[in-house]
Parts: structure tokens; C-alpha cells; sequence
């Protein structure tokens, strides 16, 4: 055994694979204990917050005041309320709506352009041609231009609770800063918040380890029954192969896809756990490891070793265990492997169609993607909600991939470069 | 040939006792789901109705229709009986539909985007495995675990991320339907682009998947057969190495082929996610609304359909091997 | 080892060429697409039986569908999403099963694309305008007939008049076959009958004291039921030989109509109708025009993402689908999309989506317990993260039976119930009232026991329904923060259907806390979203589609309920109103989660423009029902090319 490990540590694609499935394993153990925030707690009130540092302004206000005269500031914060594409659009206005020609309006010239809109614009001026939506526009960067080339700063008022009247506590400054590490709530959101208003990184280390023991129970269930049937069919043959081909016939006549489908439905959310779940997977898919297991056991059951053992009266159970399967065990450890993979993927397919585990208990890959979706986080370029999900199961079933890969050029030699 | 009628007639025997037995169950699966398909036609009916006399008796009006307030064993005769007719009654979901015109509609979708996606996902994916192996080298190297990688993808992502990035923010292809969306179906230019650009995205999105699996597959199976015996003898009795390069990736193939015949079983449900996601139209979305509204004709229907495409396929490639593979004819003998 | 070879060749070849076949389909569909045409053609002439087989054929367009240019013209089309999902079943218009979501669809605002209705209701000013009908309708002195006439213009697509005859048959056609309008009216309605050929009269059902039994829902009758044919109806008749179901199920491809537009091609992607470029509504009686697009159609999306990329690339015109953080589309991506209102809530609520309460599970019989967790959920989050901010919130509007609409909320006394509407994620609050119940934690185990258990119960809502699986998530954390434990669950729609409207029976277990909906906007509201939430004669109902699912019964609301619709007295009504949402907030059999527009509805400027949104200038105001649905159609004749 120690011999196999040493040899499977010498195939590069082995080690490969194995390193990226450690690395999974080793942050899906010691997240938690560095973070231990429950994933399903909701804590944004609103959906899917970019990836970000997210800062308390109410504590920062608080925090220590530093005075930085930094010379882009201003500049800075001109440009983060109107952009180029916004000094063009104002310009159609003054030419279309306000009548001003066009040599007049100078764009790069934020004064003189504010000066001319703030003359000239009129939300409920129709301008002819133009579309509602541009009208919502015009009327949301007239309400955002307010201000913008104010050098003053803001006063922070707090009101009296007797009098009701506002009273000045504190004023802030344009070249006002705080340090971030001084202020009292810094929350940061690596990957942002998902549709619920949840910790987008927490709750995927979180769903990582539930479906990967989903595709643990399920790779195991799957495995061991094909294992048992392909070396009843194939060791024993006769009738019992028969029925047992017969029965592996049927279930792939009625593809496991579909059985999986139709079985997920019948049980109803309510008691589709995460174990219910792996178990339905793993039931529905051992079909490939029976076939395959029980070829090979064909193949075994007329060698020498074999007759030899019958001859010596050993059992059917005894030759099984000691004659046979020694000899298919590295290959059902890289079906095993296999079925892992193909376990966590028809989780995700299964949660993607909606018949996945129920959502308050866990979250998995494949719910977390579901979600993203329902919440058209695609279409709408929030990446965060869902690629890095899609990421981890491709990362998952490619190293599981390339360690199977690996172990099959050791447990065949004619396959080693 | 007296072997090979026998083992002609048994195969055929089970494939038969199979056929029965899947037909049972697909007609028995369903009807075993919870839940009550005619109160979800009386919801659709009884919209509006502000009071709720006539909705009994609408209810009643459609279990009877429908025969499921009858005994299962006897809904089972009907079934039989109808179907030897060629007659697989109304949809559920979709009455006054019937079943057949439903699928009708959706087959040829699945037939068009699922079989040639499997055909080239496999045709890539074993000539690529096989120059791995004949190759070796770099191409081995990187290639190979490239487009590992890329079948891990799981499919809905594959196909998420093709319709965001060729969709959404290229444009280059459509992101939605099975022709263009301004397009009536006519038998012009027009429409049959039409009807080839919206296939890209779905297309590729299955096929980029399957490549990967046979890659590895046949990577496999070409280096054992390169690597065995009859190859080195071969080699010393100084066979041409193009010729012997054939029989290898011929008996490399063999056992490709059998997974081809299978993966037809699985091409509904592959097909599934590229649907929803792109809502092109076929069998698979189909049968998952078909499940989700319990319309237990049409779901019984469209696994007895998925159930004899697998099934002849099966049956064609065990016969044909009866015929090809010598092991078998050996067996045969026994 | 060659004759092998040439056998798997062969094979290959065999299968190969099977393959090509199959992968040029499209010539073959047209190929079946003609033939059925003709099939169709020949049926409707010959037998009877065989043209309801026949004719349902999805693919069957019809034959000028071919002749005309294959494209639809971008500048003369108004795409919509979110109405209809699947394929068109049917164009009958006495069933409700056609799954037609562009053509037919009589509720409260009923669409009048093809067929059309005497009067159009207005949500945004809550009045009925005529169309079909010449001028108001008017009640007699004693409340007990409505008498109108029918326009002289109104003419069927085959150009005949549309007739007070044509009425009175389509209610007795209704009533004779037991149809959904007629099972649901004739409790109501005694009779339509024709005095001459432009004058209908409605007779109310009436009461043991001679008194029409419900006014209200009589006066509903005639902007949300279709006027039909006789002629056709008596060809359907003769053709389905006086069977109800065969009568329902009848795909009607042959209906004559008096709407603006028609059928033009359907399969399993789209839905197309065409304008009828004599409809009658062009007479300076009615619009005194023709609705601006030529075709209306309808792509078939699987699901909201789909359709929502359609409508950001511009394939999609009009969309009513709930599209999640609309608002990202014009501010982060600059698109011309816009909705009716420029910012939150986007959208006018006109229904309220609510909890139900299982008034017989353990604890929740109590009103304590009620009030605390409708005190303890968070609507703020509710409203920010399910809906997206696509709802009022709770402090925008305060809570009551009404829908936002001005309308409603002019019903009842705003301060007379002010104590009784809570905001929402009041902790202390919702702890409070529970501690002075006496119903605490006594076992020390963090949840609170009534009688000596736990206080436990599953929160519940269809699977998929994202917004209301959102929803209840935020219900079931509220209850963890105040000692009671609640878990969610989502089981499939068809499952979740049959346990909640099976009234007539105790709710099945995992069903304590439920989502359904509540009616919106309409001619019989707030009444009848009232009735259905409170009124006690669903309980007991086999299989209930109206409402109070959670069997709540208290005879004075029944009373109340039983007395609105044949009262006059503006002053009276609101002090009954008020009176109805003071029981309602105290006792708490139910309670609403969010607003929730009647349509969504927002638009793509790309292409058309001019559509419904506030302060447009309309009078009356078009309201926002995607220009389909009771006076919002009127939009239709508004709308402007936006490059023209």
C-alpha cells in the first residue's frame, strides 16, 4: 500500500490533482474556525453587494480625523458623479432642450457646463423625441449634479430628543479621513452578498463541504452497490448475472437523469435533506460501476489462481474477497473517485432544476447557483454570485479527474509516458 | 451461425422482457408521484370564478375525463389499450393537447440539437484522445488536461457562461429560441441561418462538455492497445506502422462505440439544461414540466420514447458486436 | 479482420446517414407545417370529430402566414414577455384552460386584444369605459338591472353588427354549459336578456327581500366577461353536439372576434397576432384609429432569465415578468428601459401577497402568538431583497386591506386603526406581547412553550416561486429571534395546491404559516380581495381557489362582508371599511408581505415609444397593464416609433 502511495506521488498529474483537492479541503476545515459567522445568516438588506471593503459610515464619522490635502481629491470626486458619457448626454440636452448651440457649451469645462444646466434644465420640459427612459436619466443627473463643485463640507446633526430641533455635533470636511483601522465596523466581503444579503465567500466554503459530502455518500452508495452486483453478476453468472443485467438494463433504458428527477419530485422538498439528496443520487447511479466491475470480473473468474481456489473448495464469499476483488480494487477506487464527482455535479444539476436539498439547513454549490440565477446574477454581470461557485466544481471534479487519471497510469503500467 | 442465432434470439428475449418492464414502470413511476394533476387543470379553470359552485363538479367532470379517480390497474388497460392504438391520450398540462401533438412538437429540437452534439462531442473527443496517445509529448501534456478541465465544467455552467460572454456582452450569437425571434418558419435563407446561428451557443455548450470523458476514454484504450502484444509482434514481423496505428485505433474503438449507443439514453436529460438556459425548444423541458405539473400521459410518453431510442441503440450495437468482436463469438460457443 | 471492419463501416455509415437526417430538420417541419395547414383547411369543412384532433396542431399556421415575408418588421411589431409560458392550447374563448395568455384572459381588467368586453375597467381611476358599450351604463331605481346599449359601430371581424343578441346568447351559452363564467355568475345574475337589437339588460339575481343579492359583482360582469358570437356559438354548438367538456375543449380556431387583432402564427416558441386593419374601433365612436403596432407577439421563454436577456438586447418591448434589480439595466448598463415609475416601487402595488395563518395549529389559535410574528418579520428586507425594492414599503404605505392605489386608500379612516399597523422587526415589541401572554420559554431551551409545548411551525410557500421563497426565508429568521422556532419549506407547486385549497378538511402538517395570494386591482375592490381574505363561506369548500385558507370565521366580518355591495353611502362604506381593517389588524388571521403591481411592466425604448408611465399626460390615465389588459389597451394607440 505504502508502495502504491509513494508511486502515486511520482505521477505529476496524481499530485497535481490531489494538491488542488487539499487546498479545498484544508480552507473548507479552517475557514470556519477563522470565521465562524453562520453562512445562511442574511445581513445585507438588499441584493448582491459588489466584492469590497464595506466600512461603517456611522463609525467613521466617529473615528479619528486625519486632514490629507491630496490633490486629485476634488477632481476625484467630480468624476465619480459625472462621467464623460454624462457631459455628452447634458450636452445634447442644452442643444436639444435648452436651445443653446453648440459651440457655446464647452464639456470639459465642469463650471461653465453646471452653470449652463442649472440655467437651462427643466425636468418636465419635453423635449421631442426623446424616450422616457432618457427623461429618467436627464431628471436622476440633474439630482446627482447637486452640489457637485461644493467646497464646503457637511455638518452632522443629531436631533434634540426634548425639543426635536437638529443640533450640530460634528462637521466634516472635504480633506477629512479616517483610518480604516480605527473605525469600529469594517466588514470585508471578498466575494460581496448573494440575492439573500449573505456573505457570499462564508456561505460557499460552507456549501463546498456540504456537497462534497454529498458526493461522498453518494460516490460510496453507488460504489458499493455496483461493486456487489457486478461481482455477484459476474463471478456467478447464469441466472443471477441475467437478472442483474437485467435489472442494470433497465435502468439505463430509463436513464438515471430521469429516475433522478422523478424520484426527487415524489419525495417533496420537505424531506429532501442533504443526506436524503446524496442518497437518491447514489442509488440512481451505480449502474456504470456494476457493468464495468462486473466485465472485469469475467474476464478474472476463468484464470488460473481462481480454478485453482475452487479447486481447493474455498467458498464463493472467500474467493470473491481474496481472489477477485484484490484484483478490480485499484480500479473501483477510481470508479469511487469518479462517482464522487459525478455525485456533487448531479447535485448541482438536480438544484439547478429546482428538486435540490431544501435551502433553510445548508447551502450547496448547486443551490447557491440556483439562486444566482433565479436572480438573473448572470445577465445582470454580478459575477461574484456565480462563478466562483462554478469555479470550485470545476475545480473539485478536475482534480478528482486528474488523480484518477493518475492512479490509472500507475495501476496500469502500459499507460505510464 | 447456429451460435449466433442463439445468441441473437436471447439478447432479443431480454431485450423484450427489458422493453415490458420499462414500459411498466414508466407508466407506473409517475402515477406514484403525490399529489392531485386534475386540481391543478380546475386552478387554471376556476381563474376568475368568484364563487365556488361549479368548481366540484368541474373537478369531477375532469377526473372522470382523465380516468385517474379509476383503480391503477385499470387506468393500466386503458393505457395498453390506447397506445396499441397509437394513441397516447390528452396532456394533463396542456388540454385539450394531446400528448402526441405536444411531443410532436418538441422532438425534432431535441433530435436536431442533442445527436449531432453528441456525434461531434465524441468524434472530437476520441480523435483528440488518440493523437494524446499516439503523440504523447506536449500535446499530451497540455492539451489534455485543457480539455479535462473544460468537461468539468458542470453543463449549466458551460452554458451560462457561453450565453454571458457570446450572448450577453459579444453578441455574437442569439441568446434565446430556436430562430429568430422576428422569424416566422418558411422555407427560406433567412430562416435556416436563423435556425443555424441560434444552434451555436446550445450546440457548443453540450459538445465542449463531452469532449472531455472520451478524450480520456480512448486515451486509455489506445495506449493499452498500443502497448500489447499483437502491436510488438506486429512491429517484428515489420507490419507497416500506419497499418498497425489502424487496427489499434479499431479495436481502441470498440468499447467508444458501446458508450456512444449508451450516452444516446442520457441525451434528454443532457440536453435539459441547454433548453432552459437558452429556451430552445425540445424534449427535455418538456418532460420537466411535464413532472412539475404531474401530466402523467406525457411524462410516460416521453420516457417510453427515451426508453426505445436507448433500447435499439443498445440492441443494435450487441447484435453488431455479435457479429464483430471475437471474444463474444467465443462466449458464444460456451 | 476486413470483413469486420466493413461491417462496423457500414454501421457507421448507416448511422451517419441517420444522423444528417436528423440534423437537417428544418425542411422537414416546414414540410409538416404546410401539410397540417391543409389538413386544418379540409376538417373544418368536412367532420366534426376529427377537426378536434386536428386543428389544435400548435405548428399549424395560418395560410397567409407563409404568404406574407417571413420576417416580421421590426418597426411594425411590439414584442412582449412574461404573458404567455408554453405553447398556445386554444382560442375558445368560453374556456379558460387556451393557455392564451395574449388573447384571452377575462379577470379584472380582461384582456380585450381579440375579443372584447362591453366596458374597460381602469385601475388607476377605478371607472368603467365603454367599449363594445354606447355611453354608461345605468342601474334602475331599486338596484336590481343594469341597462346598456350596444355601439351601432361595433361590428364582428366577418363584419356583421355586434348585437344586444349577441349578449344575451353568450350568457345563456354560459350558463347552459356550465362554463367557468357561468358556474361562477349565476348566483348573481338572473338573466341577459336583449330588448332590442342594441339594448341589453342585466337582471341581478335577487334576494329574499327583493334586493339584488350582490350589485357590486353584477356591475364587475360587464368589463370582465367577452361578448361572443351567436352565429359562432351555434356553429361550435352544432359542432360539438351539446357536450359542455367537448365544448370547453374546442380550440376554436375558427372564432369570429371583435377585437383589434387575430391569430397569425403560433408554435412552440412564439405567439403572433395580427392587427385587423377593418376593425371597427377605428370609427370616431371609439379611438378613431387603429392601434399603432401591426403585430403583437410573444416569444415562449422557459424561465425569467431567459426572458429578461431579451429584453435587455431589445427583442422585447413590453415585459411583464418579475425582472430582479430592473433598476441595474439603466443605471449600470445605460439601457433605454424604463418602468412606470421612474424609481422604487417601479411599479403601482395593486395586490398583497400575504401569510396565512393554520388557525388550528398549536399556538397559533392564539393572537398573541400571531401578532408577534407579524410584529417580528423584517418587511424592509422582505421588500429590499426579495422583491428587489419592487414594492412599497410598509411605511410608504401602513398596512390594511387596501392596495396602494389612491383609490383604496381613500376607504377607510387612516387614523382610526394608526395603533394597529406595525412596521415590522419590532423584537421587543413582538417579546413583550408574548412575556404578558404568559407565553415564555419555561423549559430553558430558547424557545417559547404555549400549554407546555413548543412553540414550533414550518413556514411554507411553492417551490420556485423565488420571490416568495425569499419571502418566507426573512419569516422564518424573524421567528428565531423571538423564541419561536420556524423553519421554511418549498414543496412543488402541484403537491402545495391541492393541501392549501382542500378547505374542507384541517390543514395537512408543515402548512402553519402559508403564502397565497390576494386579489389587486379590480371593479368589485377592495371588496372582493376582502371577502377573500375573511369571509367564512370558503371554509368547509372542498376545493376552495377563493381564499381564507387559513379558516378564519367571525360572523361579524361575515356581516359586514354581506353588506358592502348594495350600499351607497360613501360615509357608510368607509366606516365600514375601516371597521373590517380594525378586525383584520387584530386579529391577525393573515397578514401581507409585500405590494405587488398587478403586471409588472417595463419597457424597451429601443424601437417603440410614448408608453403608459406616470404624469404621461394620458386622460384618463392609462395605468400600467401592458396595453393589453381593460383600459391600458389604449396605449396601443399612443405609442411612437422612436426613430421614426
Amino acid at each position: 500500500m505504502s508502495y502504491l502511495l509513494q508511486q502515486a506521488f511520482r505521477s505529476g498529474k496524481f499530485v497535481f490533482g490531489f494538491s488542488i483537492f487539499a487546498t479545498i479541503l484544508l480552507i473548507v476545515f479552517i475557514y470556519p474556525l477563522v470565521i465562524p459567522d453562520p453562512p445562511l445568516e442574511i445581513i445585507g438588506q438588499g441584493t448582491f453587494f459588489e466584492p469590497g471593503i464595506y466600512v461603517n459610515v456611522y463609525d467613521s464619522i466617529r473615528a479619528p480625523t486625519y486632514i490629507l490635502n491630496l490633490r486629485g481629491a476634488a477632481a476625484n470626486r467630480i468624476a465619480s458623479r459625472l462621467n464623460q458619457a454624462d457631459r455628452l448626454a447634458m450636452k445634447e440636452w442644452l442643444m436639444a432642450g435648452g436651445g443653446i448651440a453648440e459651440d457655446e457649451i464647452d464639456i470639459e469645462d465642469t463650471a461653465l457646463l453646471l452653470g449652463l444646466w442649472v440655467n437651462h434644465y427643466s425636468p418636465t420640459k419635453n423635449v421631442p423625441g426623446m424616450t422616457n427612459a432618457r427623461r429618467n436619466y436627464f431628471a436622476r443627473l440633474d439630482i446627482s449634479l447637486r452640489g457637485l463643485l461644493s467646497t464646503e463640507g457637511v455638518s452632522v446633526a443629531v436631533k434634540n430628543p426634548d425639543t426635536g430641533v437638529l443640533e450640530e455635533t460634528s462637521f466634516i470636511a472635504q480633506s477629512d479621513y479616517a483610518n480604516i483601522n480605527q473605525v469600529a465596523n469594517v466588514r470585508v466581503l471578498p466575494l460581496g452578498t448573494d440575492n439573500f444579503g449573505r456573505d457570499m465567500l462564508t456561505q460557499l466554503v460552507a456549501a463546498t463541504r456540504v456537497s462534497l459530502i454529498i458526493g461522498f455518500i453518494a460516490g460510496l452508495l453507488a460504489t458499493l452497490i455496483g461493486l456487489a452486483l457486478g461481482l455477484l453478476g459476474g463471478y456467478i453468472g447464469g441466472i443471477v448475472d441475467d437478472v442483474i443485467m437485467f435489472i442494470t438494463n433497465l435502468f439505463i433504458v430509463i436513464p438515471s437523469f430521469v429516475l433522478l428527477i422523478l424520484i426527487s419530485f415524489s419525495i417533496g422538498q420537505e424531506k429532501r435533506g442533504a443526506i436524503t439528496v446524496a442518497l437518491v443520487i447514489g442509488l440512481t447511479s451505480w449502474v456504470w460501476t456494476a457493468r464495468a466491475v462486473r466485465s472485469q470480473v469475467i474476464s478474472l473468474r476463468n484464470r488460473d489462481h481462481v480454478n485453482l481456489s475452487k479447486l481447493s473448495g474455498h467458498s464463493i464469499g472467500y474467493i470473491i474477497v481474496s481472489d477477485i476483488f484484490p484484483y478490480i480494487a485499484s480500479y473501483v477506487v477510481m470508479a469511487f473517485i469518479l462517482q464522487i464527482s459525478s455525485g456533487i455535479l448531479a447535485e448541482a444539476g438536480l438544484s439547478i432544476l429546482g428538486l435540490g436539498p431544501r435551502t433553510t439547513e445548508f447551502p450547496t454549490l448547486g443551490l447557491m447557483m440556483n439562486w444566482a440565477m433565479i436572480y438573473q446574477a448572470q445577465i445582470l454581470g454580478k459575477w461574484w454570485a456565480y462563478l466562483p461557485v462554478l469555479i470550485i466544481i470545476a475545480l473539485i471534479t478536475f482534480s478528482m479527474n486528474l488523480m484518477n487519471t493518475g492512479l490509472d497510469q500507475i495501476f496500469n503500467p502500459a499507460l505510464r509516458e | 451461425m447456429k451460435g449466433y442465432w442463439k445468441y441473437f434470439l436471447n439478447k432479443f428475449g431480454w431485450f423484450l422482457i427489458t422493453f415490458v418492464c420499462a414500459f411498466l414502470l414508466n407508466f407506473t413511476l409517475p402515477r406514484l408521484m403525490p399529489g392531485d394533476p386534475v386540481a391543478a387543470i380546475v386552478s387554471r379553470l376556476a381563474q376568475g370564478m368568484s364563487d365556488a359552485t361549479g368548481v366540484q363538479a368541474i373537478y369531477q367532470q375532469y377526473a372522470d375525463l382523465f380516468a385517474t379517480n379509476q383503480p391503477m390497474h385499470e387506468q393500466f388497460f386503458i393505457y395498453i389499450r390506447n397506445v396499441a392504438r397509437g394513441d397516447f391520450g390528452f396532456s394533463f398540462s396542456q388540454y385539450p393537447r394531446t400528448v402526441a401533438q405536444v411531443i410532436k412538437g418538441s422532438i425534432v429540437w431535441t433530435l436536431a440539437l442533442q445527436f449531432p452534439a453528441i456525434i461531434v462531442g465524441w468524434l472530437i473527443g476520441n480523435t483528440l484522445g488518440a493523437l494524446a496517445a499516439y503523440l504523447k509529448g506536449g500535446f499530451d501534456k497540455v492539451l489534455m488536461p485543457i480539455s479535462i478541465f473544460i468537461s468539468n465544467f458542470p453543463a449549466f455552467g458551460m452554458a451560462v457562461i457561453l450565453m454571458v460572454v457570446f450572448g450577453v456582452y459579444l453578441q455574437w450569437f442569439p441568446t434565446s429560441g430556436g430562430y429568430g425571434f422576428d422569424l416566422i418558419p418558411t422555407l427560406s435563407w433567412n430562416f435556416i441561418w436563423s435556425v443555424i446561428v441560434h444552434y451555436q451557443l446550445p450546440f457548443w455548450s453540450i459538445v465542449l462538455i463531452a469532449i472531455g470523458g472520451q478524450a480520456i476514454g480512448m486515451r486509455s484504450m489506445a495506449i493499452y492497445e498500443l502497448n500489447a502484444d499483437y502491436v510488438k509482434y506486429s512491429r517484428f514481423l515489420g507490419i507497416k506502422d500506419r497499418k498497425i496505428i489502424g487496427y489499434v485505433f479499431r479495436n481502441a474503438m470498440l468499447p467508444q462505440i458501446t458508450g456512444l449507443a449508451l450516452s444516446v439514453g442520457t441525451m434528454v436529460g443532457g440536453a435539459l439544461v441547454a433548453e432552459i438556459i437558452f429556451s430552445y425548444p425540445g424534449l427535455g423541458f418538456t418532460l420537466l414540466t411535464a413532472v412539475r405539473g404531474q401530466d402523467y400521459p406525457l411524462i410516460s410518453a416521453a420516457t417510453l420514447i427515451i426508453t426505445i431510442m436507448v433500447l435499439s441503440a443498445n440492441f443494435l450495437i450487441e447484435i453488431l458486436y455479435g457479429f464483430i468482436d471475437p471474444r463474444i463469438k467465443a462466449a458464444q460457443a460456451d | 479482420m476486413s470483413k469486420k471492419l466493413n461491417v462496423l463501416i457500414s454501421a457507421l455509415f448507416i448511422f451517419s446517414v441517420i444522423l444528417t437526417a436528423c440534423a437537417t430538420p428544418t425542411p422537414q417541419t416546414i414540410t409538416v407545417v404546410e401539410t397540417q395547414v391543409v389538413t386544418v383547411k379540409e376538417t373544418q369543412v368536412v367532420t366534426v370529430k376529427e377537426t378536434q384532433i386536428v386543428a389544435v396542431v400548435p405548428t399549424a399556421a395560418p395560410l397567409d402566414a407563409a404568404a406574407v415575408a417571413a420576417a416580421l418588421p421590426r418597426n411594425e411589431t411590439l414584442y412582449f414577455n412574461g404573458q404567455q409560458w408554453g405553447p398556445v392550447v386554444g382560442w375558445n374563448p368560453y374556456s379558460s384552460s387556451n393557455n392564451n395568455a395574449m388573447a384571452i384572459s377575462q379577470q379584472d381588467s380582461a384582456r380585450v386584444t381579440m375579443f372584447e368586453t362591453p366596458y374597460l375597467y381602469n385601475m388607476l381611476d377605478g371607472k368603467q369605459y365603454p367599449l363594445l358599450a354606447d355611453g354608461d351604463y345605468a342601474w334602475n331605481d331599486a338596484r336590481t338591472e343594469i341597462t346598456f346599449k350596444i355601439k351601432a359601430a361595433a361590428k364582428w371581424s366577418d363584419g356583421t353588427p355586434v348585437t344586444a343578441e349577441d349578449y344575451a346568447y353568450t350568457w345563456a351559452t354560459h350558463v347552459k354549459y356550465n362554463t367557468p363564467t357561468g358556474a361562477g355568475n349565476k348566483d348573481y345574475i338572473e338573466d341577459i336578456v336583449a330588448v332590442d337589437a342594441q339594448t341589453v339588460v342585466i337582471k341581478a339575481k335577487l334576494n329574499a327581500e327583493g334586493k339584488a343579492v350582490n350589485p357590486l359583482l353584477v356591475s364587475a360582469f360587464v368589463s370582465t366577461n367577452y361578448v361572443i358570437q351567436k352565429a359562432w356559438t351555434e356553429i361550435l354548438e352544432a359542432r360539438v353536439g351539446g357536450d359542455a367538456t367537448a365544448l370547453l375543449a374546442d380550440p376554436a380556431e375558427d372564432v369570429v372576434y371583435s377585437g383589434p387583432y387575430h391569430k397569425f402564427y403560433t408554435d412552440d416558441t412564439k405567439v403572433v397576432m395580427v392587427r385587423d386593419d377593418n376593425y371597427w374601433g377605428q370609427d370616431a365612436s371609439m379611438w378613431g384609429k387603429l392601434p399603432v403596432p401591426k403585430y403583437l407577439a410573444h416569444a415562449i421563454f422557459k424561465d425569467n432569465a431567459a426572458g429578461f436577456v431579451a429584453l435587455q438586447v431589445g427583442q422585447v418591448d413590453v415585459s411583464q415578468q418579475f425582472n430582479a434589480n430592473i433598476q441595474d439595466l439603466w443605471l449600470k448598463n445605460m439601457l433605454p428601459i424604463s418602468t412606470y415609475l421612474p424609481e422604487a416601487p417601479y411599479g403601482i402595488g395593486a395586490s398583497l401577497p400575504t401569510a396565512f395563518f393554520n388557525l388550528k395549529s398549536h399556538g397559533l389559535d392564539q393572537v398573541a402568538v400571531r401578532k408577534a410574528i407579524a410584529m417580528a418579520v423584517d418587511y424592509d428586507t422582505i421588500i429590499s431583497n426579495a422583491m428587489t425594492n419592487q414594492s412599497a414599503t410598509f411605511n410608504q404605505v401602513p398596512r390594511s386591506l387596501m392596495n396602494p392605489t389612491p383609490g383604496e386608500q381613500a376607504l377607510y379612516n387612516h387614523e382610526a386603526v394608526k395603533d394597529l399597523q406595525w412596521a415590522g422587526k419590532d423584537y421587543e415589541g413582538a417579546k413583550a406581547l408574548l412575556d404578558e401572554a404568559g407565553i415564555v420559554d419555561t423549559d430553558g431551551d430558547g424557545w417559547r412553550e404555549y400549554e407546555g409545548k413548543k412553540l414550533s411551525y414550518v413556514a411554507t410557500c411553492p417551490n420556485g416561486w423565488s420571490d416568495w421563497q425569499a419571502a418566507i426565508e426573512v419569516v422564518a429568521a424573524a421567528g428565531k429571534e423571538i423564541g419561536i422556532d420556524i423553519t421554511s419549506n418549498y414543496p412543488e407547486w402541484s403537491v402545495y395546491q391541492t393541501v392549501v385549497t382542500k378547505s374542507d378538511a384541517p390543514l395537512a402538517e408543515g402548512y402553519d404559516i402559508f403564502m397565497m395570494w390576494s386579489a389587486g386591482a379590480g371593479p368589485t375592490m377592495p371588496w372582493g380581495r376582502i371577502r377573500n381574505l375573511l369571509s367564512s363561506e370558503f371554509v368547509g369548500m372542498a376545493s376552495n381557489w377563493n381564499g381564507n385558507w387559513g379558516q378564519y370565521s367571525n360572523p361579524e366580518v361575515d356581516a359586514l362582508i354581506q353588506a358592502i355591495p348594495g350600499e351607497t353611502d360613501e360615509a357608510k362604506l368607509i366606516e365600514m371599511y375601516t371597521e373590517l381593517v380594525r378586525i383584520y389588524l387584530t386579529e391577525i388571521p393573515s397578514f401581507t408581505l409585500m405590494y405587488r403591481p398587478q403586471s409588472f411592466h417595463a419597457v424597451n425604448e429601443t424601437i417603440w415609444t410614448n408608453f403608459p408611465h406616470q404624469d404621461d399626460g394620458t386622460n384618463p390615465p392609462v395605468p400600467p397593464l401592458n396595453l393589453t389588459d381593460g383600459w391600458s389597451i389604449a396605449g396601443l394607440y399612443n405609442l411612437m416609433l422612436t426613430t421614426p
